[in-house]
């Protein structure tokens, strides 16, 4: 069947199998990457997405289902002002990632400043539980997300005086 | 593997004559459940198959004085971003447990009740809510209690070719909530169970309780929860070990690996509705 949907802002089309996964999609179709199909039951948050703006584990959705929605995977996310304050406030934090789990994170935090401005310890913790990786140690997560929190709205408070 | 005809229905009529045609239709909501179960790199599904997504009548909150309709469909992340006080507290607080926000952005509310293999989370606190769901089939919809999920043996009993399209849940006051999940937390299995109990306490006297649980059985024993109201807490240690142990047989009968268990969660609870 072929699926049509938007991808990282661009329209796409692709030829899927009904039992194709999304994650295997973005990476043998469309060369993406960042996804990573590890544990494939949704646990491990390695293929961790963007689905009409929501955290899902692309490895617990079928090809079919994403007909008319947007993806947005890490490649995408980086090209986005939300992640310039996202990379500041990793960076203010001395928060280093691992190859598995930095996709994961960067969207898991990325949607969650989306959804709050100032978000708090505990919201920030249960975030990040959909990532299971423990090379980072929360506290230094905790900064990276409120760093990432300030220059955001540093960034959206100096646009709307503009 | 076979190249599955996939479906998109508009409305639940649809759903239906669609579900009429192809009696064994996989009806597609969150599919949390449905891949996990399956692994590997390809999916292997039936050969027909409905996805839910597209029907705005399963995504519906209609909210009384009484009680408040959950649309089927609606994820379980939605029902968390609902407004606080709509839905009852006993309820949000089993949601907050379901798997991590990741899947609850996929996970519906209906899916979470209508998996055949086992219960999932939230039937122990909508028996205990006594709440009733709406099911649909080629002979119009009807409402019962979501006690009738569960069969005689209490084992999952949602008839092959139903729709589950509505939860309604009744809107009272209850002073105390507890629920406890047995097994991984991140992921159900034959292990794993959820318990949820609720209860009207005034001036240190049970005024109603309710306990259920909720793994490869599902079961409540209203008689039972019967023997606590009127109790002044803290319950009396005699009677308490009793009501454990009339527990424990209940459970036995149904679920000999989940009695004692139960016993113990029941005891847990007992002692801390009185502190």
């Amino acid at each position: 069947m072929t699926i049509t949907f938007i991808l990282n802002g661009e329209d796409v089309s692709v030829r899927a199998a009904s039992g194709d996964r999304l994650v295997d999609v973005l990476r043998e179709d469309f060369g993406l990457l960042s996804a990573k199909a590890d544990c494939r039951k949704g646990t491990c948050g390695k293929c961790l997405v963007l689905v009409d703006g929501r955290l899902v584990p692309s490895c617990m959705i079928p090809a079919f289902k994403i007909r008319g929605r947007e993806v947005v995977t890490l490649e995408g996310y980086v090209q986005t002002m939300e992640y310039e304050d996202l990379r500041k406030g990793i960076e203010e934090a001395g928060l280093e990632t691992c190859g598995f789990c930095e996709s994961g994170l960067i969207l898991a935090l990325g949607s969650l400043l989306e959804s709050s401005a100032r978000p708090t310890r505990e919201e920030i913790l249960e975030t990040i539980s959909s990532v299971q990786c423990r090379c980072t140690d929360p506290e230094t997560t905790i900064s990276a997300a409120l760093a990432a929190a300030d220059h955001r709205s540093r960034r959206t408070y100096r646009r709307g005086r503009q | 593997m076979v190249a599955s005809e996939i479906h998109y229905p508009a409305t639940i009529a649809e759903l239906i004559d669609l579900h009429r045609e192809n009696p064994s239709l996989l009806l597609y909501a969150g599919g949390t459940e449905i891949l996990r179960e399956r692994g590997g790199r390809f999916v292997d599904l039936p050969p027909v198959i409905a996805l839910l997504d597209g029907i705005a009548e399963l995504r519906t909150i209609h909210r009384t004085e009484g009680f408040v309709d959950l649309g089927a469909g609606l994820k379980i992340s939605e029902l968390l971003a609902i407004r606080k006080g709509t839905l009852p507290d006993p309820f949000v607080r089993s949601l907050r447990g379901i798997a991590t926000p990741a899947i609850r952005n996929l996970a519906t509310l209906g899916g979470n009740l209508a998996t055949r293999r086992r219960f999932m989370d939230t039937w122990s606190i909508l028996a205990c809510l006594d709440a009733t769901v709406e099911l649909r089939d080629s002979a119009g919809p009807r409402w019962v209690n979501v006690n009738r999920l569960a069969d005689e043996e209490g084992k999952p009993a949602l008839p092959v070719g139903t729709l589950l399209t509505k939860v309604r849940l009744p809107l009272e006051a209850w002073t105390h909530s507890i629920a406890r999940k047995v097994g991984n937390p991140a992921w159900p299995s034959d292990e794993s169970a959820t318990f949820s109990a609720i209860a009207r306490i005034e001036k240190n006297i049970v005024i109603s309780l309710r306990m259920a649980w909720a793994g490869t059985t599902a079961f409540r024993f209203p008689e039972l929860e019967g023997r606590v109201v009127g109790l002044r807490l803290p319950i009396d240690p005699l009677d308490r070990s009793d009501i454990v142990e009339a527990f424990a047989e209940r459970a036995a009968e149904l679920d000999p690996t989940a009695a004692s268990r139960l016993a113990r969660i029941v005891d847990a609870t007992l002692e801390l509705l009185g502190r």
